[in-house]
């Protein structure tokens, strides 16, 4: 056999081994229920923003706070130890990397997807007129 | 109805040049493929018009833009009359049409090139161009064809937009006075206003582009089944777009990690992820292209992957334009509606590309006899393997929103698994993959340079790198020990990046005495060398020096941001830090921090930084970060976080900054970034009267120690009679503080204790985020010597041609 196709065959076995591996224990999106049942370990959430829970951002401990909701409708309280990302309330949809503990699910990264970021939508406000 | 104020003649004039443009794509793709010397005539001509029809549109949009228009919604999204005139070209590709034009820009002037240099070739590879450019401009053409719609033309206006059609005030022909809306646009979105975004997007679009040479080449060869006479310009082509795709995606690194707060230049993101990988495509298929012309053998490969790097930018474009990294990505495109086209596109040139190849598989030219282990083309064969592997699997994980699209619970093909799959930590994800790919590659990179062609003696191979060896090992050592960088993965990807660098130099100053010939690729070598050192020695010992640990409890997470209040010094790693004022600039609020280190028992300034926060009302505030630049170091400061109320916003209540903390016995909580409070004791007395409880008395016993190591004990008081609720607050006076015992949370049955501040401790106080990365120079040489080396590779190429 030529040493060229050994090679070829070796990186394709190493590929192939690699996708199957990762597919087999990549994480998945969870919900906050599912985080719940398993305490401290990481996992992502795609969430919405819980607009009538308190969102409090404490700049001293840096400590930002919310209420989000996961797409099976249930509702969670968000601690975030990083100050309060830009334009958060805008967000339409959170995707929350963290872990849960006890009293709230502890946010390590978030990602915003806001329908302002780069594009806006062109809304005419009709009321609104020159006299 | 007859608008009045419109610029009507402005969108028929860009709507019938994208129809033109289009059309002529079309015709000059089809001519082209045409056997005859008229036909290739007319597929020249309808190439030229094509682009001159373009250049027109492009003209017409920036026209409207610079004019500001709008009623136009490409200009009223992306300018606004406060705009400076410097980021009319940021605002014309932020968005997607926009960006579209851009990359069709640079098609067309490539092609106009391809027209005069391509010579017997420009039949097929002027075709490809014509052909990508055809669905290129589709993008734009915004035709309706019942429910179905073919593109987003930036010529639409507001009241043609769909949501707008029929609404009452489209009814007024007098609207854009009538309405205040039109007065001013949206506006260009703050992050994008810096001078990166001017240079950068054109650079990797011309990358981009640029990759479509060769590909256009290998699909010539195929088609003609003329295997020789494409390498040579195809190689040049190669090594061009290999230089500029790098330099443009460099560029991106260096904006991050310039004006964005993302904290690095490098973050694995989907959309750094898919330009990188055709990059690698693009270096394994020139170095195949290279052995080919030097020793052939290798035809199959290099046609495979120079056809693939291409499909990896249209694959690239869907990914980020379709809307598919929504959930992944801080800045994929919004969606359009285009992702059906997008898709079409793609599939088309894949099956067509790859389907060339295959029908014609039979009759390339293959190897004669099996490359020896010991000959450079071996080597360099398994180098591009390794950057084909590499590139594939961040390809693989980049893809994770794909394979859930498809396989998902909602799966378009079939449902493989029940949850939708995510990278939690993407970052040490690839760099734990990365890693070793990287060693294989630096470790080639430096021994391929002294294997020769067909075969290599051993004794010569390390007799001649023997200094090398020698100077490599030493400086690894000497480094790592100066960094204290002890991980053996680290240490060894260190070697081997050295190695590249210290050979490449060795071979090309002492063997070759400083040839031109093998100038370019040992510079553009050494160059890349550096940049995988610079990467590994920035990131791996990268401190974030703001990090205060006074008081962190052992489970609270570490706080990486230090607060500063006005006037007062912190210490932040081995300096001092003041934040003294700030100053307003335009729309940026400066914050001054002045760095001093402590000589002598003295603090002696050393340097100041100015972070600062863009203000703009409608799409939010942006930090920008502030760098110092050492030799050996950079001092990388945004602020994270500050107060920009006025004080009338401000109000004048008593007491401000109101926290609640939820205790556990024996609990400590870390208070307003400066106090430890502890519950010591829950004191209880409820006393009951004939079975039925009177009243209850609940007393909170805390502990608050200060910065100083001070120590104060306070009992807040919260009695229960009855359905009355009353709380007996106690106060610190001279540190300022209130504490009012809430409520018992009867979920966890944990005490409520709300701290507040008074308002004459509250001090002006901003957050500040700071990093030191190390050795991040090497990075930036790096970069800029490999794209040196590229042009010189290019230009001594050229002149040997």
């Amino acid at each position: 056999m030529k040493n060229s196709q050994v090679a070829i065959i070796i990186a394709i076995a190493v590929l192939i081994g690699y996708t199957l591996v990762k597919l087999g224990n990549s994480a998945t999106y969870s919900d906050f229920t599912t985080a719940a049942t398993a305490e401290g370990e990481t996992t992502t959430v795609i969430a919405y923003l819980d607009l009538d829970a308190e969102m409090n951002f404490v700049p001293k401990s840096v400590q930002f706070s919310f209420g989000a909701i996961d797409k099976k409708g249930r509702k969670q309280r968000i601690i975030y130890y990083e100050p309060k990302p830009q334009d958060f309330e805008r967000s339409e949809e959170i995707t929350l990397t963290g872990y849960d503990a006890d009293t709230a699910f502890i946010a390590t990264e978030i990602l915003m997807k806001c329908p302002s970021k780069y594009n806006e939508q062109n809304e005419v406000d009709s009321e609104k007129i020159y006299k | 109805m007859n608008y009045i104020g419109e610029h009507l003649w402005a969108a028929e004039l860009g709507r019938g040049l994208t129809a033109f443009s289009f059309a002529f794509a079309l015709l000059s793709a089809v001519a082209y493929y045409q056997k005859g010397a008229q036909w290739k005539t007319l597929g020249r001509l309808a190439f030229r018009l094509h682009a001159t029809a373009l250049f027109g549109l492009i003209g017409t949009l920036f026209f409207i833009m610079a004019n500001h228009y709008f009623e136009f919604d490409y200009v009223w999204k992306h300018t606004s009359l406060d705009l400076a005139p410097r980021y009319l070209f940021s605002a014309f590709w932020e968005g997607q049409e926009g960006s579209f034009l851009l990359w069709m820009f640079w098609n067309a002037i490539l092609g106009w090139i391809l027209t005069y240099s391509a010579k017997s070739f420009e039949g097929p590879v002027v075709g490809v161009f014509a052909a990508v450019q055809a669905f290129l401009v589709s993008m734009i053409l915004g035709v309706y064809i019942g429910d179905l719609h073919i593109g987003y033309s930036p010529f639409i206006l507001v009241r043609e937009l769909s949501e707008n059609v029929g609404l009452p005030w489209t009814q007024f022909a007098d609207y854009l006075t009538r309405f205040p809306n039109f007065a001013d646009g949206s506006g260009l979105n703050p992050l994008l206003q810096n001078y990166w975004m001017t240079i950068h997007p054109p650079t990797l679009f011309l990358g981009f582009a640029s990759t479509l040479v060769p590909f256009s080449y290998a699909i010539a060869a195929l088609l003609r089944k003329d295997y020789k006479s494409w390498i040579n310009s195809a190689l040049i082509w190669s090594f061009f777009s290999v230089g500029i795709l790098g330099v443009g995606i460099l560029m991106g690194g260096a904006w991050a990690y310039e004006a964005l707060s993302f904290g690095g230049f490098w973050a694995w993101d989907p959309v750094e992820n898919t330009s990188l990988v055709p990059w690698l495509t693009m270096v394994a298929g020139a170095h195949l292209l290279l052995i080919q012309r030097n020793k052939g053998g290798v035809m199959p490969s290099a046609l495979f992957l120079l056809i693939l790097t291409f499909l990896l930018i249209l694959y690239s474009t869907f990914l980020t334009r379709s809307g598919v990294l929504g959930d992944s990505s801080v800045h994929a495109f919004v969606d359009l509606g285009l992702s059906g086209q997008l898709l079409i596109y793609l599939l088309f040139f894949t099956i067509g590309a790859l389907g060339l190849l295959l029908v014609r598989y039979k009759g390339l030219p293959k190897k004669e006899k099996e490359d020896r282990m010991d000959s450079r083309e071996f080597w360099m064969f398994i180098g591009a393997l390794t950057l084909l592997i590499s590139g594939l699997q961040i390809t693989l994980s980049t893809s994770y929103p794909v394979f859930n699209k498809l396989f998902g619970p909602e799966g378009v093909l079939f449902t493989l698994y029940d949850r939708n799959k995510v990278l939690n930590e993407p970052i040490a994800h690839y760099n734990a993959i990365q890693v070793p790919f990287t060693i294989i590659i630096t470790l080639l990179m430096g021994a391929g340079q002294f294997l020769a062609y067909r075969k290599t003696t051993t004794a010569s191979f390390f007799k001649r790198q023997i200094l090398s060896l020698v100077a490599t090992t030493v400086i690894t050592f000497a480094g790592s020990a100066a960094l204290q960088m002890w991980n053996p993965m680290y240490i060894f990807l260190f070697w081997t990046s050295c190695y590249a660098i210290i050979a490449n130099a060795e071979f090309w100053l002492r063997w070759a005495k400083g040839q031109s010939a093998v100038a370019g690729s040992s510079v553009a070598h050494i160059g890349f060398g550096l940049i995988i050192a610079g990467s590994l020695i920035s990131n791996a010992n990268k401190t974030i020096i703001s990090q205060n640990d006074t008081f962190i409890h052992e489970d609270f997470p570490s706080n990486e941001n230090l607060l500063i209040e006005q006037g007062d010094t912190v210490p932040m790693g081995n300096y001092f830090v003041s934040w003294s004022e700030q100053s307003e600039e335009g729309h940026f609020v400066n914050y001054h921090l002045d760095f001093f280190e402590e000589k002598d028992g003295k603090l002696q300034p050393v340097f100041d930084l100015k972070p600062r926060i863009q203000i703009n009302e409608r799409m939010g505030n942006v930090a920008e970060p502030s760098t110092k630049h050492f030799a050996l170091k950079d001092i990388y400061t945004h602020v994270t976080y500050a107060d920009l109320r006025t004080a009338e916003e401000l109000g004048d209540e008593e007491w401000k900054n109101q926290f609640e903390i939820e205790f556990n016995l024996n609990e400590s909580h870390y208070l307003y970034g400066k106090y430890q409070v502890t519950l010591d004791t829950l004191l209880v007395d409820a006393p009951d009267k004939d079975g039925e409880l009177e009243y209850a008395v609940l007393g909170a016993g805390i502990t608050v120690k200060t910065m100083d190591d001070s120590t104060y004990k306070v009992m807040p008081v919260y009695v229960v009679e009855g359905n009355e609720v009353k709380h007996m607050d106690t106060e610190i006076k001279e540190l300022g503080l209130k504490f009012r015992f809430d409520r018992i949370n009867y979920e966890t049955n944990r005490p409520v204790i709300v701290a507040s501040e008074h308002k004459e401790e509250e001090v002006p106080f901003i957050l500040v985020k700071a990093v030191v990365f190390p050795w991040i120079n090497l990075l930036w040489i790096g970069s800029i010597l490999m794209a040196l080396g590229t042009v010189i590779a290019v230009v001594q190429r050229l002149k040997r041609a």
